[in-house]
C-alpha cells in the first residue's frame, strides 16, 4: 500500500503539524497520519459510519427529521440576537449567571475569574471542543489551577499533549497498544495496563478522586433552549453528569450557534444527534437540564459542607468570530452544524488519515475548514484541500449542510488570497481562467481546464498517448503542474465520442414502446468524449435498442473540474456554457443523458450554487439522468422485463461481477438502480462498501496526495479481493465501475481491465 | 408516526434496552414482588441506597427499604461508596431502549449515577415510543418538559481505550424492572 506502510519514522508529533496554514505542513501531516494513526482512525470512523447507516435505516422519518432540524437551525441563526436576549433573561431568572464572550481571550478571562472567586484549586472538565478552540486549559493552568479532563479521550490527549483528531471521539487515532505505551511512559504505576478494561479502570480511579474533590465543573453544551435556559448534554461515560452534579460550581461553555428557541425544539435533535455521531440509537447519557440543578449539594470525602447547599451556574457563550460568520453569505451555514461528525465518518479521506491531517488546531474533517476559517483565519482552513468534493457527507448531514460547497468556497477564497503563481503566468495557464481565479496555483489551473488539454491531446492522440508514457515528459509534467508521474494517464481516443457518433449512421430505432418514443440527448462530457469514448457509443446503442431517439451534443466542460479546484467564476462560466448548449435540446423535449457521474452531479447539485436564479438550471436538474439510471427508467415504461432485452449468457466477462459505484452517483441516488438492474438480468453482483475509491476526479493525480489516494484505494482493492474468495465459490469477478477516475484507480490498484455497466449492457443486448 | 400498541411497546422496549446492555425484567407491581426483584438484582451488593419515587406508590418502596444493606439516610460519603442505587424511572423510550431519570428529589441523581449498579423501576404505562415524545406538550411530555432529565441508555461506556468497555464514571451495570 503506497509508501504509507514502508516509510520509516520517526514521525512528527501531531502538535507540530497542527497549523497547516502552509501546504507543506499539510503534506507532512498526511505522512505522519498514514504512518502512525491510520489503523485506529480507519477502524473507528468506519465503525461509526456503518452503525449510522444501520440505525438511520430504522428511523422511518429520518429525512423529515433532517428537514425539521434544518428549519429550526435556520430560524435560530436568523434570529440569534433576540434569542440571546431571551436566553440571558431565562438563565438569570433561574438564578444562573450569563456571559457573552466576544473573543476566546474574553471567555478565558471570565472563566478564570469565576474559578478564582471560589479560590478553586481543581477543575473537572467534560469534553468540550469549544474549550479547545479557546485554549481554556492553557489559561487555567497558567494561573495555577489544576484541570482534570474527565472524558477518557480528552484525558488521553491531555496526557499526550495533542489536539483532538475528531470532534466526537477526540482520541480515536489511538490504538489500545499506543495508549498503554503512553500511560506507562507518563505515569509511574505498577498497575497492569494492557487491555481496554485495565486502561479504563486506571483512568476511572484517578478521575473519581478528582470528581470528589473538584471545586468547579466545566462542561460544554450540545444545544441550549433560549426560552427556558435548558441545556442538552450528550455523553457516554457519565463524567458530564458528574461535572454538573458534584462540584458546587458548574460552568457550561458553548458557541453562540448552539442556541435554539425552545425546549420543544430539542425533539428532532435528540432523535438525530447520537445516531449521526456514533450510530447509536441514543448515547448512554443525554441530560436535559435547566441549571442550576436543584438537587442538594454533597460534601464528599472530607470536603467542608458548603454553607449554602445550592449550586452556582454560569453559562458562557462564545462569539469568537461566529457573529461575523452569521453575516457571511456562504459560511453562515456552518453555524447550523451540531458537531455530530457524520461528515468526517462518511469521508474516505478522513477515514484514512483522521483529523490530525484532515484538520487544523481544533476542528477537523469536512466541516472543520469552515469552523477554522470562521473562528480563526482563512489560512487555517488550508487542510480542507483534502475535501475532494465527493459529496458522500451531503446526505449524512443531519442539518443538510452542503459541506463540499463550503470547501469549494474556502478554496476559492484561498486562491484569491494568494499572490498568484509566476509559473502559471509563464505557462499561459492564467489566461484561461476568469478574473481572480488567475491567482490559483499552476496545478489548480491545469486541473480546472482539463478540457482544453484533452481537446488538443485528442487531436494528436497517437502522439500524445506516446508522450504520456514517456518518463521524461511525465517528470516535466510533475514538475510543472504537480501531476504525479506514478499515475498512468487515461489514453486519448483516436476518435472522440462526438466524432465517432456523428460518423456512424444512426440505426433505425427499435419500436418497443406503446406510446411516443423517449427523446434524449447524450451530453458528451469531457471525460467520456476525450477518454473512454466507447462508453458513450455503448450508451447510444443501448438507448436506441430500447426505442429512444438519441442524439449527441457537442463536448463542453460543465464546470465540475473548475469548481473542484475552487475556481468558482470559471466554473460558472463553464456551467452557463453547458446549460446554453443543452437548452435547445431540452426545449425539443429531450432528456439529458450523462455517462460521467461527476458531470451529472454538476447538473443536479452543484449548479444550485453556481447558476443561482438561472431558470435553465431547474430544467437541467430535473431532466438529466445517468446512463444506466435512464435505461432503468425506459424499462419501467415498457411492458417488458430487463431479461427481454439483455441476456446474461452473452456476457463477455461471465456472470460474476464486482461493481463499484461512483461517490457522486451514490449521493444522487443512482447507484442502487444500477446494482438492481444487473442483478435482475442475472448477474452475481458483489459491491463495495467504500464511500469513494480515493481517486476522486483529479485528487489522486496530484503529486502531494498520491500516497493518500492509494491508501484510500486499499480498502476498495481489499474488498474486491475478499469478494473473490474462496476460489471454490467461483473465484474471480469482472470489475465494473461507473466513474472514469474510479476506473483508473481500480486499474492502478488491481492491474485489471474495468468495464462500465453500460458497456456490459451493450454487449449482452438481445437484438 | 403512530406509536405501536402498548404491549408491543413494552416488548420493543425490552428488546432495545437489552441490546443496549441493560438487564431487563418484567415483574408485577406488588410490594412483595418488587422487593424480591430488587433483592435479586442487588445480590452481592453490600450497601444500597434507595431514592424515593414520584409515581410509584410509597408502599412499594417501603417494602424494599427493609432489605439487608439498605442505608436509610446515607451520608454524603456513604453515597460515594455504596454498591448499588435504586431509583424510579420517569419514563421509558421503546425505540432506543432508554429510561429517563427525573432529577430533583434528594438522592435520585446520585443513586442513578455514582454506584457501580443502578436498579431502575419503570412503570410499564410510562413507556413512550420515541425520545421526542418527551419534548411535546401532551401526555407524559407535559410533565417531562418541566423536569431536569437524564436519558439513560445502558450502562456507562467508552470506546476511547480501543474496545468497547462498559462501566466508566457512571454505573457498570443497569438493571431495569418494568412494573406491569
Amino acid at each position: 500500500m503506497a509508501s504509507a506502510g514502508t516509510s520509516s519514522g520517526p514521525y512528527e508529533t501531531p502538535r507540530a503539524v497542527a497549523n497547516k496554514s502552509d501546504k507543506r505542513t499539510l503534506v507532512r501531516a498526511i505522512r505522519m497520519a498514514l504512518g502512525m494513526e491510520s489503523v485506529a482512525v480507519r477502524r473507528n470512523t468506519q465503525n461509526f459510519n456503518r452503525n449510522r447507516y444501520r440505525v438511520a435505516a430504522e428511523v422511518v422519518d429520518y429525512d423529515a427529521l433532517k428537514d425539521e432540524a434544518r428549519a429550526i437551525k435556520e430560524r435560530s441563526i436568523n434570529g440569534l440576537p433576540d434569542l440571546l436576549l431571551t436566553l440571558e433573561k431565562a438563565v438569570r431568572a433561574r438564578g444562573g449567571q450569563f456571559y457573552l464572550a466576544s473573543t476566546a481571550a474574553d471567555a478565558c478571562r471570565y472563566i478564570l475569574g469565576v474559578c478564582q472567586a471560589h479560590n478553586a484549586k481543581l477543575v473537572v472538565k467534560g469534553k468540550s471542543i469549544t474549550s479547545e478552540e479557546i485554549r481554556l486549559n492553557h489559561t487555567l493552568e497558567g494561573a495555577g489551577i489544576e484541570v482534570a479532563e474527565s472524558d477518557l479521550a480528552e484525558f488521553i490527549l491531555q496526557v499526550a499533549d495533542e489536539q483532538p483528531s475528531h470532534i466526537v471521539a477526540p482520541a480515536l487515532h489511538y490504538t489500545t497498544e499506543r495508549i498503554a505505551a503512553l500511560f506507562k511512559r507518563k505515569f509511574s504505576t505498577d498497575a497492569k495496563l494492557e487491555t481496554g478494561e485495565e486502561l479504563t479502570k486506571f483512568a476511572r480511579e484517578r478521575l473519581r478522586e478528582k470528581f470528589l474533590h473538584a471545586d468547579v465543573g466545566i462542561t460544554g453544551a450540545n444545544l441550549i433552549a433560549a426560552e427556558t435556559g435548558t441545556i442538552m448534554l450528550v455523553e457516554s461515560e457519565g463524567n458530564i453528569r458528574m461535572s454538573c452534579l458534584l462540584p458546587p460550581v458548574h460552568i457550561s461553555i458553548a458557541g453562540v450557534e448552539k442556541v435554539i428557541p425552545t425546549r420543544e425544539d430539542i425533539g428532532p435533535f435528540i432523535e438525530l444527534l447520537a445516531l449521526s455521531a456514533t450510530g447509536q440509537r441514543l448515547s448512554s447519557y443525554t441530560s436535559i437540564i435547566s441549571p442550576p440543578l436543584d438537587d442538594p449539594l454533597f460534601a464528599l470525602s472530607g470536603r467542608p459542607r458548603p454553607a449554602k447547599r445550592e449550586r452556582e451556574f454560569h453559562l458562557v457563550l462564545i462569539d469568537n468570530g461566529r457573529m461575523k460568520m452569521r453575516q457571511d453569505p456562504v459560511l453562515h451555514e456552518t453555524l447550523y452544524c451540531i458537531r455530530c461528525s457524520a461528515c468526517m465518518n462518511s469521508c474516505a479521506n478522513f477515514q484514512t488519515v483522521g483529523g490530525h491531517a484532515f484538520g487544523g488546531e481544533t476542528y477537523s474533517g469536512g466541516i472543520g475548514g469552515a469552523w477554522e476559517a470562521g473562528t480563526g483565519t482563512l489560512e487555517n482552513a488550508r487542510f480542507s484541500d483534502l475535501c475532494t468534493g465527493c459529496s458522500r457527507c451531503v446526505n449524512n448531514c443531519p442539518v443538510r449542510i452542503d459541506i463540499p460547497w463550503l470547501n469549494e468556497v474556502l478554496r476559492d477564497r484561498l486562491n484569491r488570497a494568494s499572490a498568484g503563481s509566476p509559473l502559471a503566468s509563464l505557462l499561459g495557464l492564467a489566461s484561461m481562467v476568469r478574473g481572480d481565479d488567475r491567482r490559483a496555483s499552476a496545478q489548480k489551473i491545469f486541473f480546472a481546464n482539463y478540457h482544453w488539454y484533452a481537446e488538443w491531446g485528442a487531436r494528436t492522440a497517437g502522439f500524445t498517448n506516446r508522450m504520456a508514457r514517456s518518463p521524461l515528459a511525465r517528470r516535466v509534467m510533475q514538475a510543472l503542474v504537480g501531476l504525479d508521474s506514478r499515475r498512468a494517464l487515461p489514453p486519448f481516443p483516436l476518435r472522440t465520442l462526438v466524432r465517432a457518433a456523428r460518423e456512424a449512421p444512426a440505426p433505425a430505432r427499435a419500436r418497443v414502446f406503446p406510446g411516443p418514443a423517449a427523446k434524449a440527448v447524450l451530453f458528451a462530457d469531457v471525460y467520456t468524449n476525450y477518454g473512454p469514448a466507447e462508453r458513450g457509443l455503448a450508451t447510444l446503442k443501448v438507448l436506441r435498442a430500447l426505442g429512444a431517439d438519441v442524439v449527441v451534443s457537442d463536448s463542453v466542460p460543465e464546470g465540475r473540474a473548475a469548481l473542484s479546484q475552487g475556481m468558482i467564476a470559471t466554473a460558472r462560466k463553464h456551467a452557463r456554457r453547458a446549460a446554453k448548449l443543452l437548452t435547445p435540446y431540452l426545449d425539443e423535449g429531450r432528456d439529458v443523458i450523462v455517462v460521467e457521474p461527476s458531470a451529472l452531479a454538476m447538473f443536479r447539485r452543484d449548479n444550485n450554487h453556481v447558476l443561482v436564479g438561472n431558470e435553465r438550471f431547474d430544467l437541467l436538474r430535473t431532466r438529466s439522468f445517468e446512463a444506466v439510471e435512464y435505461v432503468v427508467r425506459l424499462l419501467a415504461r415498457s411492458e417488458r422485463t430487463a431479461r427481454d432485452f439483455f441476456d446474461v449468457s452473452r456476457s463477455p466477462v461471465g456472470r460474476r461481477l464486482f461493481y463499484h459505484s461512483h461517490c457522486q452517483q451514490k449521493t444522487l441516488g443512482c447507484a442502487g438502480p444500477t446494482e438492481a438492474l444487473l442483478r435482475e438480468i442475472g448477474f452475481d453482483v458483489a459491491t463495495s462498501s467504500v464511500e469513494c475509491c480515493g481517486m476522486a476526479g483529479s485528487f489522486g493525480y496530484k503529486k502531494e496526495y498520491y500516497d493518500l489516494s492509494m491508501a484510500v484505494g486499499a480498502d476498495l482493492f481489499s474488498q474486491v479481493q475478499a469478494a473473490e474468495q474462496p476460489a471454490a465459490a467461483g473465484g474471480a469477478r469482472a470489475l465494473v465501475a461507473s466513474g472514469t477516475s474510479c476506473t483508473e484507480q481500480l486499474q492502478a490498484g488491481l492491474g485489471r481491465p474495468v468495464l462500465h455497466p453500460i458497456e456490459l449492457l451493450a454487449a449482452i443486448l438481445i437484438v | 408516526m403512530a406509536a405501536p400498541a402498548q404491549p408491543s411497546l413494552i416488548d420493543l422496549f425490552v428488546t432495545r434496552a437489552t441490546e443496549a446492555a441493560a438487564k431487563v425484567e418484567r415483574i408485577p407491581r406488588t410490594p412483595a414482588d418488587v422487593r424480591a426483584a430488587i433483592a435479586r438484582a442487588t445480590e452481592g451488593a453490600r450497601t444500597l441506597v434507595i431514592a424515593s419515587g414520584d409515581f410509584i406508590p410509597a408502599d412499594v418502596f417501603l417494602a424494599a427499604r427493609s432489605l439487608p444493606g439498605v442505608i436509610p439516610k446515607p451520608t454524603d460519603d456513604q453515597l460515594a461508596t455504596a454498591d448499588a442505587g435504586v431509583t424510579e424511572a420517569f419514563a421509558g423510550v421503546a425505540r432506543t431502549g432508554s429510561i429517563c431519570i427525573a432529577m430533583g428529589p434528594p438522592l435520585r441523581a446520585a443513586a442513578s449515577l455514582l454506584m457501580p449498579l443502578h436498579v431502575a423501576l419503570l412503570p410499564a404505562e410510562r413507556i413512550v415510543f420515541r425520545p421526542r415524545e418527551l419534548f411535546e406538550p401532551k401526555g407524559i411530555g407535559q410533565e417531562a418538559l418541566r423536569r431536569n432529565l437524564a436519558f439513560v441508555t445502558g450502562p456507562s461506556a467508552t470506546a476511547d481505550m480501543g474496545p468497547l468497555v462498559r462501566g466508566v464514571h457512571g454505573p457498570h451495570r443497569l438493571h431495569i424492572l418494568v412494573l406491569e
